[in-house]
């Protein structure tokens, strides 16, 4: 009977959210059945709202991993990237598209790493927010349209104060660069 | 990770706008990157002058320093790199005295100005011609996004700002 690894590496985690996050949106275009023209922008806005699913579900599993104030920040950052879904799933309704829907929980978790203490819970959170922030400031460019724009810099924002959040909650400075590039 | 010169002069050129020269930069986009500097410079004295007063933390003071003159550089050499003058020699604006009279006086006078900083980012991301530059524009909006965070942890005030 094959093994399942007892825990996943940072990477692999993230790798595998981004798996599931394009499974849920065909491989970064259109969903079936939405009419969004080539070049419109709905191909990119989808695959964040994917990863933005996937990600409310990561903020709730980190969350659970934490207490007291950690606990208190986690739940509003979560509460932040639904708004996020909100947000450009309208963009791309705004498209005529489709945008992705979630998933239930359970299919996310298992690509989420341990989480059995506060210190692997925020190194998750770290690395998940600076793969937000890499995605929306990578969008920019391939968003044609200027309120398609504002929001993905916006948002963008936020998922930088989000990592910089993190940072202090692992007893860090929040501002430790001074180009915030996100990884990949 | 830094955004080095190269990087955003390459950028830059990828936008074609370069090799054209500065006649053929869109006004629009030269005086956007103009503000941005604007703001950058401002932020950049206002901590030099926080520093030198004891208006802030001399820790953080120095660090957010430091990645506003890189902030400066940043968007100086974007300017540049459309056929534009770099960096003004005039003086910014001084931060209000009254501002410079506390740490937390100070600590609020710079997070209005980053956020409307932040603000001018995002108002120049939605509307430059210039694809290349955006992702380096981008990352330093982050950090000013950031700087945000720290100046909040100063003034105990929730880390994440309330949504208008």
């Amino acid at each position: 009977v094959p093994r399942v690894p007892v825990s996943l590496t940072r990477r692999g985690a993230l790798g595998g959210l981004a798996a599931v996050a394009l499974a849920s949106c065909g491989d970064g275009d259109p969903a079936p059945g939405s009419r969004p023209q080539a070049g419109s922008g709905a191909g990119s806005l989808n695959s964040i709202v994917a990863l933005e699913h996937a990600t409310v579900a990561a903020w709730a599993a980190i969350a659970g991993a934490l207490r007291g104030n950690a606990r208190v920040q986690a739940e509003a950052i979560r509460r932040r990237e639904l708004d996020h879904v909100e947000r450009v799933s309208a963009l791309v309704r705004d498209l005529g598209g489709t945008p992705p829907g979630g998933r239930p929980r359970r299919e996310y978790a298992p690509q989420f790493p341990k989480l059995d203490n506060e210190t692997a819970a925020l190194r998750f959170a770290g690395d998940l927010e600076e793969r937000l922030v890499r995605a929306y400031l990578d969008a920019l460019r391939s968003l044609p349209d200027s309120e398609q724009r504002r929001a993905a810099a916006e948002i963008a924002a936020e998922e930088a104060e989000d990592l910089a959040v993190v940072a202090v909650l692992a007893g860090e400075p929040a501002s430790q660069r001074a180009f915030v590039t996100g990884t990949s | 990770v830094s955004v080095t010169r190269r990087q955003i002069v390459v950028a830059a050129l990828a936008t074609g706008v370069v090799g054209a020269g500065p006649a053929h930069a869109e006004a629009g986009e030269v005086d956007q990157l103009g503000r941005l500097l604007a703001f950058e410079q401002r932020l950049e004295a206002a901590y030099r002058a926080a520093l030198s007063g004891d208006a802030i933390d001399p820790a953080l003071g120095r660090s957010l320093l430091a990645q506003e003159r890189e902030h400066v550089r940043g968007v100086g050499l974007a300017l540049e790199a459309v056929g534009r003058r770099g960096p003004d020699a005039s003086p910014p604006p001084p931060a209000p005295q009254a501002a410079l009279s506390t740490r937390r006086l100070f600590a609020r006078f710079a997070l209005e100005l980053e956020s409307e900083a932040v603000a001018a980012y995002v108002r120049a991301l939605a509307t430059l011609d210039a694809p290349d530059l955006l992702q380096p524009l981008g990352s330093i909006m982050a950090s000013g996004a950031q700087h945000q965070v720290a100046l909040r942890q100063l003034l105990d005030e929730p880390l994440l700002a309330p949504k208008p």
